[in-house]
């Protein structure tokens, strides 16, 4: 037997990395969802695509426009903030779940990555398949609906702050998660309902009052109305509110997720 | 003369898990650098416990790990740690030698290193033409042979087995013993848990063993077998563990 993996290495005063571990846990976690591209990309993209070309071009014809606009570009904002969340949501928890429940999570965490490269990795990897999903969506969405970009910056703010708070809601949700149930249950009973009641589809006056309330404490709500001032330039709230409530709930879940990981809590035993 | 660092030096080891479960109740264990360490004891000892505290996996309740003189929690500690764990457990998402190389990126290597070092294991542990394969589709005994092969990519000096040999055919043990003596021979300290007593006999240049989270005895095979007069390992293990529990 010979071979350099057969000898000890020097010992090392300082860790020093030739390629940055981030580096190589942020390609791998791409990849994972590269390799799943029918369940991880198309599936998404397909189903936000159904619905604006069922209720964005079809059903359009017999609804009049609101806000100024036609309800087909109305709608496609928040659709694609809701795809959003939903492959940011399904990005961490199957990552994550699944690295935890098979116990591959040890080689990572056994590694000489730090527990804010890690989160970081996890994170950025669910950002960029939202980018993907998101580019795809509205690939087909512009032309079929006409919808165009009345406030740029605005948006590149509000779509970052979706982005992360997609991102972190996986990543928390595949690290408390203690069995597939929870994950999908969460999918079902808090994801989809809070995503219809979101205001994608409608303008929050034309609820009954109670539920007007309702949607305003639902944090998809302020998601969905910062997408559409960004896209169209205005909503139901002002933008502002609609910025601050965003990256008020990006920045709180990203403190509540490196609080999991800095603790290592559910990570390790 | 100053004594050399140890490889691994645990002090006043203690988990407790939520619940109330002591695994490891003050546990001290010094494994010199260099030695083919085997650890024994029955399931539920706490040696998987005791390994996880080693490699970042458990957190524990109190006392002190250092590794070659380094906390364990460090990255420098990290990195001098290869870790073989008792279940199978790679990525189900990469082939066989992206596995490799992935594992080689954790800990630092640039790319084509990276990727040396994993057709170097694949050759090493016959795993070359399964390569482009998943793990899921290997066989149990192929499985084995990726995990044992992941934990040499980083080429580490203290290099953790826990129960290499479970579940494996005749011709496999023989080569991860093999292997082990290699790995032993060229300086890297090794520490094993096994099931198998004539294999820590025959393997191991010191024995300890555990039991209800504590180091009950350790000394080489022949020490042990003269301290309690028995003509085997296998008899230490009862006689020691046996009295360890009447003592209980």
């Amino acid at each position: 037997m010979t071979g350099v993996l057969l000898e000890p290495a020097e010992p090392v005063s300082t860790f020093r990395a030739e390629r940055a571990p981030f580096r190589w846990l942020l390609e791998r976690e791409v990849l994972r969802y590269l390799r799943i591209w029918r369940y991880s990309m198309v599936g998404p993209v397909l189903s936000t695509v159904l619905f604006v070309v069922v209720f964005g071009t079809v059903l359009s014809r017999h609804v009049d426009g609101i806000g100024g606009v036609g309800y087909g570009a109305f709608i496609v904002p928040g659709l694609v903030v809701q795809a959003v969340l939903n492959v940011g949501y399904f990005n961490g928890t199957t990552s994550l779940y699944e690295a935890r429940r098979d116990r591959y999570l040890h080689c990572v965490l056994a590694s000489p990555l730090r527990w804010w490269e890690i989160l970081g990795a996890l994170v950025l990897a669910a950002v960029i398949r939202g980018v993907l999903v998101a580019t795809a969506v509205l690939a087909v969405a512009v032309p079929l609906t006409g919808v165009g970009v009345a406030r740029p910056w605005f948006l590149a703010a509000a779509a970052v702050a979706v982005l992360v708070v997609a991102a972190q809601f996986g990543v928390i949700a595949g690290a408390v998660a203690s069995s597939l149930d929870h994950v999908y249950s969460v999918e079902s009973l808090v994801l989809l309902p809070l995503g219809f009641l979101g205001g994608i589809f409608y303008p929050i006056d034309q609820l009954p009052g109670g539920w007007q309330l309702l949607s305003e404490l639902n944090p998809f709500f302020w998601l969905v109305q910062a997408g559409r001032i960004g896209f169209l330039g205005h909503a139901d709230v002002p933008g502002w509110a609609a910025l601050a409530v965003a990256w008020g709930l990006a920045l709180g879940l990203s403190a509540w997720s490196a609080g999991l990981f800095a603790r290592g809590h559910r990570l390790k035993d | 003369m100053p004594e050399p660092t140890p490889a691994l030096r645990v002090r006043g080891l203690r988990k407790i898990y939520p619940g109330g479960l002591t695994a490891l109740d003050d546990l001290e264990l010094t494994i010199p650098a260099g030695s083919l360490f085997g650890l024994l004891g029955p399931n539920g000892a706490g040696k998987t416990t005791l390994i996880g505290s080693v490699c970042n996996l458990v957190l524990p309740t109190a006392g002190t790990v250092e590794v070659f003189g380094r906390p364990a929690v460090t990255r420098e500690a990290r990195a001098m740690v290869g870790l073989a764990e008792q279940d199978i457990n790679v990525d189900r998402f990469l082939t066989v030698r992206q596995v490799l190389v992935y594992h080689g990126g954790y800990f630092g290597l640039g790319r084509r290193e990276a990727a040396r070092r994993a057709d170097e294991a694949l050759e090493l542990l016959g795993l070359s033409a399964k390569a482009r394969v998943t793990a899921p589709e290997l066989s149990g005994g192929m499985q084995r042979r990726l995990v044992l092969a992941r934990a040499l990519l980083n080429r580490p000096r203290l290099l953790i087995l826990d129960e290499p040999t479970a579940g494996v055919d005749v011709d496999l043990r023989g080569e991860i013993w093999r292997l082990v003596r290699a790995l032993n021979a060229a300086g890297t300290t090794i520490l094993l848990t096994t099931h198998y007593l004539e294999e820590a006999e025959s393997l191991c240049d010191e024995i300890a063993l555990i039991r209800s989270g504590r180091i009950v005895d350790r000394g080489t095979a022949v020490t042990l077998r003269e301290r309690y007069e028995v003509a085997s390992i296998a008899d230490v293990y009862q006689r020691a563990l046996n009295a360890e529990e009447a003592v209980a």
